[in-house]
């Protein structure tokens, strides 16, 4: 048998893309010609194959098991006995209730959390501190919305690897989802072992979640079973080695940014009015002006007709100076500077490779470190102006950063020369009559004692409440990324040849530039890039990868048994030419997940009903054949969800932060106990909790809820006794038994009635006669909220059929 | 003839048998399969859902049957107490050789500095430790020490992944999750894998020690003390016995009626089934707990009487884990250290103060330990039972600039091991002569991982479980046995 197993790895490993199945061209597949007038496609694939073993289609299951089942797996939640028994009573066609689920909001809940599963989402850092990632739950709302809308899917996997570049900052959380170790040291090995793991974890869930291939595994040598040479890994290693984990500022409304704005202008007056009483420079002074400050500087002097304006830099408190803004205002007030009043800049060099240091920025109307100059020497550099007619001038503004974040790289000796048209060059200010800076010293940059600096202050500090935007943990980007080396079995300590920028060398559609648009830095275009790459119609993988998610989430099981695991040691598709079908059927409807989802849901395979049959169990006992649909018990969520809900208590609030499952602690490792009370905020759907990594809930998360510390594409199903005593014991449940029994109260007024409304409530049917009587004798003897915890612990409310 | 799932091509077969077991591990009516499952013994543990703590026989008799971890978090210095080195004594004060400029875990270092605690000879064997930990020392001749352990990582998170799940990532499944996976339990009314938190609180990372990663959720270690029993193990208050009694028989009506609706499904009998066992662990839980019935020269022993509550908590915890280990459970892990309380306060953690912290610590830690391990010897239990004694990684030989403690040291640090199929009053593996980094027989957790497999009768290469295009292993793609501890090689 390994004999067998091994020759045909060894096939898959040594001819490469062309003979192993996920890496073939789609090829649209003939339809099987069985099953009877009117079957859909995915029956006739379906049923060919099972005619082929001797087994059949099972019946179609009866209306209320097949509205339980749909409910479930579109939108995680029970119908109500109201929705049961209208559908029952016929009329209604199944297409109509599949396009009321598809279209709540609750089916974007159930498949964000599938999505989630599959991309490591948590809320915390995980390893040793553990702590939160409070702005994090945006990507967990951006894929609810993504799957709600029904974003195309080639759009939705472009937006998750460069959202940034497309205008949805949030959706690269994707990137950032993993566990990322906060300890740092000084040591430089585990801070190169540290770097290389969290773009390992990037690298490898990029490629897991939308290829569906172990490129991870090329880490240290050659994938062993597919085609992914090591030099691969490190050229996808490179598209992201510009990415860190981190948090983002995300971009304001257009009227919050003009509101701002006009602040601005507003500041902009008050401070030019202060200025004035500025001392002149280079005139004799009794006292010496102010020593230079980091955060803003003043040259004042008498009014000059200029055509060019020299700023030259020749000593620094370290390294190559540099200049945030360089302001140059007329005696009408007006800065003259800006390149948008058509001023050129020029200077002796700049800061090599950055986005944020360039010389365009000296003259952009931006302030800040992030939109600076920096020259490329040490201690030195210039920079020069050329107005576009003759200004004439009084006052110069600059400052190192005016966003007050950094002090370092400033200026302690210059000149600012000027001269007419034809003129030489003359100095007009200078560092000579400042006191002499000391560090940490001469930090304030306005006189003291001016009338207008309390209405300057409180304008300001308007400024900075409103300037503070909304965060989302989306990683943070360096413009030009480090080189990529390739490590000699994968120890940063053994880096080898340089490696560019690129995709997998086996599949033909290679790493084209996706824009020449020169506002693009080179991580983004790397970024954007690769994800066009990943949506390329001649790569097969994406496609067929997520065909194979929507079926597993419907069925339990994937066609192909390892749902990011296409590679040769995964599993093989069951049905090849249904999944290349779906696959094709999804590119050609614009890559629209909702109707894969239409084409699975309205086929009598996803219909007919989930009881076994003798040659079913002999030939195909876990029904990969689909003789039936397999039956399987719920996950956490659904289980959780649905307690809420029949206890009247769920809060259907969509989106917005998450709810905690622990005790408020601030530990800087942080601890988390398990809440002993749930207030009503918690009672939201579980999609809606706080992610915790290493820590799922203490009630459900033993329902096999994925840790989040790797990937979790396909959860396991265990039965444990813990889940008994969870279901059984804890607080959670049996507060909602007595919230379940008070609604059933509230809404009936006599034990029958209560306990049928249960029944309906909890199972979407009436009770048999037996299971009334049962139901009578324990609610009468032991309270109905006893009863009530019973029900929610059997069988027939935890499994799907 | 891979692409057809059901024709009888056996590559084909091998995999959906082991997805079966795998994914469908409670998966539907395993009936028809199980037949052919039992005649490819190469093939991952075979276990159902109604009884998926059944013990299971390992492919080779097994020289112990339990394991029993003993985790000092924070790191615990080798170099004060188990690795004797006369030249860091002779050359207290001096620089490393060597490592002049040498950046660790937290920044410089300062000089070399001798143990905190005077070394003397043991026991017949005269193996040399410090008077920090006397009751253990005392033990010597029962241990079997490796003095050349290494671990991957030097920051506490990653490398305590590493000790006990063999990778110094999250995610991944403990050893206790593989053990019970692989082995079962001897006993079925309790968990089969139980780690006990010190009082102080969970380790660096907590969870993270007893997960089962991608393994079922059912190997996964449940955590409980002597001061926290079990979660949700007992039944809320306002219910009354018969209430409960009255549950469990309307609950059976139910599962009854739709089990016969659904027949051939197993995984509702496998959950009917945990329900039953839940209600025994709800007994033996309790009972196993109850530490009520313990003697008083027990108690005496093991250090639970004598007035200091943090010791008399970590006692308890010891007579704990003996009693789960009496009662057949296959793996327990027992921790001295918690986080929570800061750097070296509540752990082994010293680098600011290490003497002033660990007279705290080693209190608390020797005599309850060493009372577990006489008593786990007297009543027979080390037969079949192995002890390991780990922590992370080491210390150095340094202190650390301008501080009175030794920072992080992953290149050598000691561990033990004592019980079943292990030499007693046995010494292997050297660091170099300051202690700094292993030169003999150099080891890895890999190794010691593959021993303790190996000590269970299980060959660590054969174990495995596949995820995500791997075959993962608790060694990953390393480990030797280290034939040369074993009484039997």
């Amino acid at each position: 048998m390994r004999t067998v197993l091994a020759i045909a790895l060894f096939f898959a490993s040594t001819l490469c893309a062309a003979e192993h199945w996920a890496f073939r061209p789609i090829v649209r597949p003939e339809v099987p010609k069985v099953g009877t007038p009117g079957s859909s496609p995915v029956d006739a694939f379906i049923i060919a194959k099972l005619e082929h073993e001797g087994l059949k289609l099972s019946s179609a299951a009866d209306r209320r098991t097949l509205l339980r089942r749909a409910a479930y797996t579109v939108t995680g939640l029970p119908p109500t006995a109201d929705e049961v028994s209208r559908f029952q009573s016929g009329g209604t066609p199944f297409s109509d209730v599949v396009e009321r689920l598809l279209a709540s909001d609750a089916y974007g809940e159930r498949w964000a959390r599938h999505w989630l599963d599959v991309v490591r989402f948590a809320e915390s850092h995980g390893f040793e501190m553990n702590q939160p990632r409070p702005n994090a739950w945006r990507y967990r709302d951006y894929v609810i919305g993504a799957f709600n809308k029904d974003l195309p899917y080639d759009r939705f996997v472009q937006e998750q690897i460069a959202g940034d570049v497309l205008g949805v900052p949030e959706a690269t959380g994707f990137l950032v989802a993993g566990p990322w170790d906060q300890v740092k040291s000084p040591d430089p090995v585990l801070t190169a072992n540290q770097r290389a793991d969290e773009l390992h974890d990037i690298v490898s869930t990029t490629a897991s979640t939308f290829l569906g291939l172990t490129v991870g595994c090329a880490r240290c040598h050659d994938h062993k079973f597919d085609p992914v040479p090591q030099k691969d890994y490190f050229a996808i290693k490179a598209v992201f080695e510009g990415v860190q984990h981190g948090e983002g500022e995300l971009p304001k409304a257009a009227a919050e940014q003009a509101e701002l704005d006009a602040i601005r202008r507003e500041i902009d007056v008050v401070q030019n009015q202060i200025d004035e009483s500025e001392p002149i420079a280079t005139r004799a002074q009794s006292v010496p002006r102010a020593p230079v400050s980091p955060a803003r500087n003043i040259e004042r002097f008498e009014p000059v007709t200029v055509r060019r304006l020299k700023f030259s830099i020749t000593r620094t408190t370290d390294a190559e100076p540099c200049i945030d803004e360089l302001e140059v205002y007329s005696t009408s007030g007006e800065n003259v500077a800006l390149a948008k009043a058509g001023t050129v800049a020029t200077a002796s060099s700049v800061y090599p490779d950055s986005a944020i240091h360039r010389l365009e920025h000296i003259n952009d109307g931006r302030y800040g470190n992030g939109r600076s100059w920096i020259s490329n020497e040490r201690g030195r550099g210039w920079v020069e102006l050329t107005f576009s007619n003759r200004v004439t001038i009084s006052r110069i503004v600059w400052a190192r950063d005016r966003e007050r974040a950094f002090k370092d790289r400033l200026a302690t000796e210059y000149e600012i020369l000027a001269a007419d048209d034809g003129g030489e060059l003359a100095v007009i200010a200078s560092s000579a009559d400042r006191a002499d800076f000391k560090q940490g010293a001469g930090e304030s940059d306005t006189p003291i004692d001016h009338p207008l600096l309390a209405k300057l202050r409180a304008l300001e500090k308007k400024y900075a409440a409103r300037k503070e935007g909304e965060r989302v943990y989306a990683g943070s980007f360096t413009a030009m990324p480090p080189a990529t080396r390739r490590f000699h079995r994968g120890d940063p300590m053994s880096p080898r040849e340089e490696v560019s920028p690129g995709t997998l060398s086996c599949l033909e559609a290679n790493f084209v530039a996706a824009s020449h648009d020169a506002a693009l830095t080179e991580d983004q275009r790397r970024r954007l890039s690769f994800a066009r790459w990943v949506i390329d119609a001649r790569n097969p993988l994406t496609a067929r990868v997520m065909v194979n998610r929507i079926w597993q989430y419907h069925f339990g099981e994937g066609l192909v048994g390892t749902p990011s695991d296409f590679g040769a040691k995964g599993a093989a598709p069951t049905h090849p030419e249904l999944l290349d079908w779906l696959a094709d059927e999804f590119i050609r409807s614009g890559w629209s997940i909702k109707h894969v989802h239409r084409l699975i849901l309205n086929s009598a395979v996803y219909q007919q009903a989930s009881a076994p049959t003798k040659e079913g169990l002999q030939r195909d006992a876990s029904a990969r054949l689909l003789w039936r649909f397999p039956p399987r018990r719920l996950e956490a969520e659904a289980i959780r969800d649905s307690v809420l809900l029949i206890s009247g208590t769920l809060d259907r609030r969509v989106g917005g932060p998450g709810f905690s499952f622990f005790e408020p602690n601030e530990n800087y490792v942080r601890v988390y106990a398990p809440r002993s009370e749930w207030s009503s905020e918690t009672f939201r759907r579980m999609v809606y909790g706080t992610v915790v990594r290493q820590r799922p809930d203490g009630v459900f998360g033993v329902f096999d809820c994925p840790d989040a510390g790797q990937i979790a594409p396909k959860r396991t199903r265990s039965t444990t006794p813990l889940q008994a005593l969870n279901l059984l014991n804890s607080t959670f449940m049996f507060e909602q038994s007595q919230r379940f029994a008070a609604e059933l109260q509230r809404s009936k007024s006599n034990l029958e009635g209560q306990l049928r409304l249960a029944f309906e409530r909890a199972f979407q049917r009436t009770p048999t006669a037996d299971e009334l009587t049962a139901a009578h004798s324990l609610a009468e003897e032991h309270g109905l909220p006893i009863f009530c915890r019973a029900l929610l612990n059997s069988n027939e409310f935890v499994y799907l059929f | 003839m891979r692409h057809d799932p059901i024709v009888s091509n056996a590559g084909r077969w091998l995999l959906d048998r082991r997805n079966f077991l795998r994914y469908g591990g409670t998966g539907l009516s395993g009936i028809s399969l199980l037949s052919l499952l039992a005649a490819d013994k190469s093939l991952a543990p075979q276990f159902s859902a109604e009884k998926p703590y059944a013990p299971r026989l390992p492919a080779k008799a097994p020289a112990a049957k339990n394991v029993l971890v003993i985790f000092c978090s924070g790191a615990l210095s080798h170099l004060d107490v188990w690795d004797y080195k006369p030249e860091l004594i002779a050359r207290h004060d001096q620089p490393l050789p060597g490592n002049d400029k040498l950046i660790t875990f937290q920044g410089e270092n300062g000089n070399l500095v001798k143990p905190l605690w005077e070394f003397r000879p043991r026991g017949q064997s005269g193996k040399m430790i410090s008077d920090m930990l006397p009751q253990l020392a005392d033990l010597a001749d029962d241990l079997c020490f490796v003095h050349s352990m290494t671990a991957k990582s030097n920051t506490h998170g990653p490398a305590e992944n590493q000790m006990s799940t063999g990778f110094i990532l999250d995610g991944f499944p403990s050893m206790g999750a593989w053990a019970t996976y692989a082995l079962g339990s001897e006993n079925q009314d309790l968990p089969a894998f139980v780690a006990i938190p010190d009082p102080r609180g969970i380790p660096q990372v907590g969870p993270n020690h007893w997960s089962s990663g991608f393994l079922p959720a059912v190997f996964q270690g449940t955590a409980f003390n002597a001061d926290k029993p079990i979660p949700n193990l007992a039944t809320p208050k306002g219910i009354s016995p018969s209430a409960e009694l009255g549950t469990r028989d309307f609950l059976k009506i139910l599962n009854d009626s739709h089990l016969a609706a659904h027949p051939g499904d197993s995984d509702l009998s496998a959950r009917i089934a945990s329900y039953e066992l839940a209600a025994k662990m709800q007994l033996s839980a309790a009972e196993v707990g109850d530490l009520s019935r313990e003697s008083k020269a027990t108690l005496d022993l093991y250090g639970v009487t004598g007035g200091d509550d943090l010791k008399s908590r970590f006692a308890k915890n010891c007579i704990l884990a003996r009693r789960l280990i009496e009662r057949g459970v296959r793996f327990v892990q027992l921790f001295n250290g918690a986080y929570a309380m800061g750097e070296g306060v509540g752990n082994w953690d010293g680098h600011k103060s290490l003497k002033s912290q660990y007279d705290v610590h080693r209190q608390i830690l020797d005599q309850p330990c060493a009372a577990l391990i006489r008593d786990m010897r007297a009543r027979g239990l080390l037969d079949e039972t192995l002890v390991v004694f780990v922590t992370e990684f080491g210390r150095m030989p340094t202190f650390q600039k301008g501080a009175s403690g030794r920072d992080h040291n992953p290149h050598g640090f000691t561990v033990w091991m004592t019980g079943a199929g292990v030499k007693r009053g046995f010494s292997y593996g050297a660091t170099d002569e300051f202690g700094f980094k292993s030169v003999r027989n150099v080891t890895t957790i890999y190794d010691l991982h593959a021993t303790i497999l190996h000590l269970l009768g299980l060959d660590h290469e054969q174990l495995s479980y596949y995820h995500n295009g791997i075959e993962r292993r608790l060694t990953d793609v390393h480990g030797e046995v280290l034939h040369d501890l074993l009484t039997t090689a």
